[in-house]
């Protein structure tokens, strides 16, 4: 295990070698594997030259209400195509694709999509998107191209980097601004009337409809099903079954009338189908605070330190205020979370064997928060191994038991984070010795935050025990010291029954 | 007649290859068979040198040739005839030439026994057989740790061999070095040597670890890893004593110097990379409960503890010069 965040997520502003969960057990990645292999493929082809392109666009944009009207004669050739494309009509002049180039040539870094969504050419995109020009604007710069071939820079205006959002202003807008309108979102902000997460939502099994540029061949409508809210995430995310692919994060979703529901930031490497999309809801409420503000110019760093810290601040909280699961084991009492906002896997090792026999469990949070290609933060998970011992006898065991323990992983230096620093005891809590290290890492360009693993291997029998491990990323001290004491409170040993 | 000096030529382990005595001077040195001293090297004119005995010792005379006479590395000036020096020794062409001149009352070194090298591997023989059986043993006890009930005998026997071997082509490596530069195979001094600090080396990392785990004091486990170190560097000194025995404070002080600046590297890079100088990260040794003797905290004292690392981290999170450190992957 790692301080490096495994993401079940892929953001799809980069078309990118894919990363996937490391955490997984050895057979599920293997797995894993195998259906990227087969993924990898069809990319390849999309990339050749085909017949993707948009159609030329027409110079003027067409309101959304005379696009619906217009849509009446294609009835005949069914309601879903019909409303597919009175979506890509109401889009067409407000969707535009988002370009990372690099400061001083025409060369994109990456590429993602964006919706026009306020005065003055104020577009929402993805943080992910618009991370190497937020964090490195002095090797980026971002620039915009609409459908009908427009395009012109971009400044950086305000962003939410918990929800994976952005606000980007075009510096010289189209001379047609006007005339091409913005987007609605579906619950519109009333003022005096704070925003309602559940009113901006559509119902269950609701046709949406999402819209971007995957991969840099076109721009194009993705009709798919509104699934609600996924569950036992930390984060609110919309469960959207529909094909999103790289390229595709930062556009708009819109319900049948064209109004914005959500934006389309992540997809699951291993499932089909299986997308995620921002609730509209946190847009507004970036667009709420950010539409009017003065472009970025200095370091990102002190803002963004301030959002994870709101965003730690609360998980911290929920995450101690609950109570741990009841474990099964006649001698152990171990630490694991509920899944209110995690999840766990289990594993064991064939019985038949002869050597130490464990029982794993391995929970984990499905939303890590994207800070850079190389840091996801925001997260926490927790693990631990039972060991049965008792087939190879007292020495064997503690050799064992000590391998098992000596190989975790407590990362090194980079770019991001500092070496691990520990403190290393042995700590007793109900009746229990345990042998523990704790250690911290500390971020390097994100003041206040911390990377937080406590591992722990009970010391108290000789052919059996139990070892844990928690991690939490992007957490204050004072909160990495709260859950270091919550995890370890969770360790004890029980009375036979 | 009366003998006034010895001539010898040397070979290339200086020992003589051919003798000359001398009952008077002068004596002329060349390739031609008029020569008092003939010489069966090419690169030694027909007359090289001629040799004058005087009241104050002998005097070389170069004759005209391509190589001249050398004295150590100074060569003789042509049309010169100084006094050979007390050592006696010369170069002439490619071949070493000592001169033993005879002194009147001359005292000689006492005789001295002789040392029977064999008689000494005998008397070491006891200690040699106690640290094999015991190296077996440890190498047994260490391969039953790391395998489980039932592992099939051929398993074991493949695991068991692999130290003894690569110990045994390491004392032969060293072995054929003792042959070239001491003309005798030694390997049963080089296993000495090799057993010897090995499983010093091995034992006192194994019982540091231990007694860290016991006393949870985890720079025990870290004086053990420099102790391990060390010993390695005796080894190396001892097998290479065995090779030159006459050079031992040489290649004591190449070896340690080696051990120094090496050591330096590594200290550097670790403390750049912020890592700990010594060692893992955190003692991973665990041992039966029975072993522990330190007392454990409360979690809540030992999260308490860990307060400290705020300050260190803050000090190492500088975003000081470098963003050299690559961004990559970690695991």
């Amino acid at each position: 295990m790692s301080f490096l965040v495994a993401r079940r997520f892929s953001p799809l502003g980069y078309d990118r070698p894919m990363l996937w969960n490391r955490l997984l057990s050895r057979h599920r990645r293997r797995l894993i594997a195998l259906l990227l292999g087969a993924v990898a493929a069809p990319w390849a082809a999309a990339t050749a030259p085909a017949a993707h392109m948009p159609a030329p666009a027409s110079p003027l944009a067409q309101p959304a209400a005379s696009a619906a009207s217009a849509s009446a004669d294609a009835d005949d050739r069914g309601n879903l195509s019909a409303s597919a494309r009175r979506i890509y009509e109401i889009g067409r002049p407000r969707l535009l694709q988002v370009r990372t180039l690099l400061r001083d040539q025409d060369s994109q870094a990456s590429v993602g999509s964006g919706s026009l969504v306020g005065a003055n050419g104020l577009i929402l995109t993805n943080y992910h998107v618009v991370s190497q020009v937020a964090l490195e604007p002095q090797r980026y710069r971002l620039n915009f191209q609409m459908v009908d071939g427009q395009s012109g820079a971009l400044q950086l205006v305000a962003f939410d980097v918990v929800h994976d959002l952005a606000l980007v202003r075009m510096l010289k807008p189209p001379a047609d601004l006007a005339a091409r309108g913005t987007f609605a979102f579906r619950s519109p902000v009333e003022p005096g009337k704070s925003l309602n997460l559940a009113a901006g939502l559509p119902a269950q099994g609701e046709r949406i409809f999402s819209l971007g540029n995957p991969l840099d061949v076109g721009f194009v409508v993705v009709e798919g099903t509104y699934n609600g809210l996924v569950e036992r995430s930390f984060l609110p995310q919309i469960l959207f079954s529909g094909s999103l692919n790289p390229g595709m994060s930062g556009g708009p979703v819109l319900d049948d009338k064209g109004h914005i529901v959500g934006v389309n930031v992540a997809t699951r490497r291993d499932g089909q189908q299986i997308s995620f999309l921002v609730p509209a809801e946190f847009a507004q409420q970036l667009i709420a605070r950010g539409a009017n503000a003065k472009p970025i110019t200095g370091s990102v760093e002190a803002e963004m330190a301030r959002q994870l810290l709101a965003h730690q601040q609360e998980l911290t909280a929920r995450f101690t205020a609950l109570p741990w699961r009841e474990t099964k084991h006649a001698h152990y009492s171990v630490p694991v979370p509920q899944e209110d906002f995690m999840r766990c896997w289990g594993s064991s090792n064939p019985s038949e064997s002869k050597g130490l026999s464990f029982e794993r469990s391995d929970c984990q949070m499905d939303t890590a928060i994207f800070i850079n290609e190389q840091l996801r933060t925001g997260d926490l998970s927790v693990r631990h191994e039972v060991y049965d011992g008792s087939k190879l006898g007292a020495l064997r065991y503690a050799q064992e038991a000590g391998m098992s323990f000596r190989n975790e992983g407590m990362g090194r230096r980079t770019h991001d984070l500092t070496a691990p620093r520990c403190r290393e005891d042995f700590v007793e809590n109900q009746g229990l010795p345990m042998r523990t290290v704790l250690c911290l890492r500390a971020y390097r360009h994100l003041p206040g935050l911390y990377d937080v693993a406590v591992l722990s291997q009970s010391v108290d029998a000789k052919t059996e025990g139990v070892q844990g491990r928690f991690d939490a990323h992007g957490v204050s001290f004072q909160n990495a010291m709260l859950l270091a004491n919550h995890y370890l409170k969770g360790f004890a040993w029980k009375r036979s029954p | 007649m009366e003998t006034l000096a010895l001539i010898e030529t040397l070979d290339r382990d200086g020992q003589p290859r051919q003798i000359l005595r001398v009952s008077q001077w002068p004596v002329r040195i060349g390739r031609a068979i008029d020569c008092d001293l003939v010489l069966d090297d090419p690169h030694v004119a027909p007359l090289h040198a001629t040799l004058i005995g005087g009241e104050d010792g002998v005097h070389v005379v170069p004759a005209p040739s391509l190589n001249g006479v050398r004295f150590g590395r100074a060569t003789v000036a042509p049309g010169s005839a100084p006094r050979l020096p007390d050592s006696g020794l010369m170069t002439l062409g490619a071949t070493t030439v000592r001169v033993r001149l005879r002194v009147p009352d001359e005292q000689l070194a006492p005789e001295q026994r002789l040392v029977d090298v064999h008689q000494i591997e005998r008397r070491h023989a006891t200690v040699l057989v106690a640290l094999i059986a015991f190296a077996c043993v440890w190498e047994a006890f260490d391969l039953w740790l790391g395998t489980v009930p039932g592992t099939s005998g051929s398993v074991l026997a493949r695991n068991y061999l692999s130290a003894p071997i690569a110990l045994a082509l390491w004392c032969v490596a060293w072995s054929v070095g003792s042959m070239l530069f001491q003309r005798r195979f030694a390997f049963w001094a080089h296993l000495h040597v090799a057993l010897a600090w090995l499983l010093l080396g091995i034992v006192t990392t194994a019982v540091a670890g231990q007694l860290a785990f016991a006393l949870s004091m985890p720079s025990i486990d870290k004086l053990g890893r420099i102790v391990f170190v060390g010993a390695l560097a005796m080894m190396l000194w001892r097998h290479m004593g065995l090779l030159l025995p006459t050079r031992r404070r040489t290649v004591g002080i190449v070896i340690g110097s080696a051990l120094v600046a090496g050591s330096g590297l590594l200290l550097f890079s670790r403390s750049v990379a912020q890592e700990p100088l010594v060692g893992d990260l955190y003692l991973g040794t665990i041992s039966l409960p029975g072993v522990r003797v330190a007392r454990p905290q409360s979690v809540d004292d030992f999260v308490k503890s860990a307060a400290p690392l705020e300050k260190t981290l803050a000090k190492w999170a500088k975003p000081d010069d470098d963003d050299d450190t690559p961004a990559g992957d970690e695991d």
